[in-house]
């Protein structure tokens, strides 16, 4: 049995289905993300596994035990929330210290372990500021701090780091894998944001519809994608039919599915094995997106993205033709037709 | 030469239309005579003395207070936990508690005095007793306003269900997260509520008339016999007042979840 273990878990809000039949497995120590877009049912399968929220059915077992009916604080899990929930009535220190406080630890024990929290979480000199005067990185700190500091068996992250701007957030996220190593954290997130997760996870379980569509490593999702949804959402992945796959490649042999998937990037200027599938078009759009170019290409009737390296100074113009190279093994089938 | 604008000549007439009769009153409870000249013809502060030295007033003023405090305590502590419980527990059914809410303005004080007079009149409870019963259903607005509001601002719900999970009991929650935060809120409104019931005549005329005496009914006696000590009274009630709002607007800064984040 892995360290938690869901099991044929639902829930319906109102006569909705927002979970259905879910089974999922984390190993100890793994950090786990939940990945959907929003009403996907990832925030309710992270409070029903905190127990802040009841399932109608199904079984959660943690560390071999089970605690479907245990109550949240009796569940041993540490959560941050999308909104910090910091208490805006006590300072950092006593923020940190609350859950020791409940727990009855000793107030030697709380000073040390409190102390302990502010270093790793980078906080030393702001002990005594209170949330209010702490900007949202900090706050998200505390919150990271406060949750940790009982030592939970699972730690939950509920979109810690929607609310913050693009570059703390990456400082965050690696602050974040650095301190979930360290402390070998058996970690679940919730994110709607594909590149944190594809950043921060050891594996990833994409949901749509109150359902795990797929799951696997970062590297697994983003070059295997099973469905058409599943290659949409985590990436800017063209979606070709068969019929549309035939017109540009008549030559290529393909398995009997309705859709294929190419990643932008994997074209190519220059082909490198002489197996390589050959396109031309004329280039409609051509959007400059920092260190990629993008390219909306005409193959046909059939538009195609194209990522590029921005690497000359000088952009193709709208209208030219463009030739390019795509090998057959990033011609990806989607055997899935779960949207 | 500088033009007034419209805005501050307009502003200029309102505070004038508001404090021009404050300002008499004031004047008239320090007048010796006011009778047939634009000015006091002279000033005193007998009329306050004589007040003050009066045991019927003290007397008011202290029913006043007592039965106002009072029923403000008895308030907060039955609304406050109910709106909690409703905001985070059951916000569905926050739409039903609002008609309730609302409901309470409906009824006009004379009705409800006659109703009240006809239901509990007779029956061993005494009345005033029932006045203070319906004062507290006629601070529901206020308390119940104040309190959803800075139970609204501070995300009451996850801060319980962070506390819960940290190992805290829903009272621990309560206690230590919840009342603390809200405690500018209930006390601004508790001290709305207070000036509310202060200021109270209808209700308390009809129902428990001068068996308890409150200061707006020694108020109305003495319009009768001096005017000068009327002004005296209304002064003093002013005095109260000021002060009650200004620890309103002291309590109000003073909010933990309405400071801006840096």
């Amino acid at each position: 049995m892995s360290y938690v273990q869901i099991e044929h878990l639902s829930k319906s809000f109102h006569g909705q289905h927002v979970l259905q039949q879910l089974d999922l497995a984390i190993e100890k120590g793994e950090l786990v993300t939940l990945l959907g877009p929003s009403g996907c049912g990832k925030s309710t399968l992270l409070r029903i596994l905190s127990g802040l929220t009841a399932s109608d059915t199904g079984m959660i077992y943690i560390d071999g035990k089970n605690v479907t009916d245990v109550s949240p604080k009796n569940r041993q899990i540490g959560m941050v929330f999308q909104s910090y929930a910091l208490f805006p009535n006590l300072t950092v220190s006593q923020n940190i210290a609350f859950g020791l406080e409940m727990n009855k630890i000793s107030k030697t024990e709380i000073q040390l372990r409190v102390q302990e929290m502010i270093e790793l979480v980078g906080l030393v000199g702001k002990e005594q500021a209170y949330p209010r005067e702490l900007s949202g990185g900090q706050q998200q700190r505390v919150a990271l701090a406060r949750s940790l500091v009982t030592r939970p068996k699972v730690l939950l992250l509920d979109e810690p780091l929607s609310a913050l701007d693009a570059q703390i957030r990456k400082n965050l996220q690696k602050q974040l894998r650095m301190i979930q190593r360290e402390l070998n954290m058996t970690t679940v997130l919730v994110t709607h944001d594909q590149e944190e997760a594809m950043a921060v996870s050891d594996r990833i379980y994409i949901m749509n519809g109150g359902r795990i569509v797929q799951h696997g490593s970062p590297q697994e999702i983003y070059t295997q994608p099973r469905s058409e949804f599943v290659a949409r959402f985590i990436g800017n992945y063209n979606v070709l039919t068969a019929e549309q796959l035939k017109r540009i490649t008549p030559n290529l042999s393909l398995p009997a599915v309705e859709r294929f998937a190419i990643r932008p990037e994997t074209f190519r200027e220059q082909p490198l094995a002489g197996e390589d599938i050959c396109l031309t078009g004329n280039i409609a759009q051509v959007t400059m997106l920092g260190n990629i170019t993008r390219y909306e290409l005409n193959i046909g009737d059939i538009p195609v993205l194209v990522d590029t390296l921005h690497l000359s100074f000088e952009q193709e113009q709208i209208g030219t033709t463009k030739t390019l190279y795509v090998s057959p093994k990033d011609v990806i089938p989607l055997y899935d037709t779960i949207a | 030469m500088k033009r007034i604008s419209l805005p501050s000549l307009s502003f200029a007439l309102v505070m004038l239309y508001l404090f021009l009769p404050v300002a008499a009153t004031i004047l008239y409870s320090l007048a010796t005579e006011w009778n047939s000249t634009v000015l006091p013809e002279g000033l005193t502060g007998k009329w306050f003395a004589e007040l003050y030295a009066d045991p019927r007033f003290l007397q008011a003023f202290g029913r006043s207070f007592l039965l106002s405090f009072l029923t403000t305590v008895v308030a907060v502590v039955i609304i406050v936990p109910a709106v909690f419980s409703i905001i985070v527990y059951a916000p569905r059914m926050e739409r039903l508690v609002q008609i309730l809410v609302m409901l309470t303005y409906a009824v006009p004080g004379v009705i409800m005095a006659v109703g009240l007079i006809r239901t509990y009149s007779g029956n061993g409870i005494p009345m005033v007793i029932i006045t203070a019963g319906a004062y507290l259903v006629g601070l529901l607005p206020y308390l119940y306003q104040g309190t959803r509001n800075s139970l609204l601002a501070m995300q009451a719900r996850s801060l319980m269900e962070a506390a819960e999970l940290l190992g805290a009991s829903h009272w621990q929650a309560f206690v230590r997260i919840i009342v603390p935060n809200i405690m500018s809120g209930i006390f601004v409104s508790s001290l709305l509520s207070f000036s509310i019931l202060f200021g109270e005549f209808v209700l308390i005329n009809i129902l428990v008339g001068g068996r308890y005496e409150t200061l707006q009914m020694y108020l109305y006696a003495k319009l009768s016999s001096s005017g000068h000590v009327a002004s005296a009274i209304t002064v003093t009630y002013f005095v109260l007042m000021a002060i009650i709002t200004g620890l309103v607007v002291k309590f109000s800064r003073r909010s933990f979840t309405r400071k801006e984040v840096p």
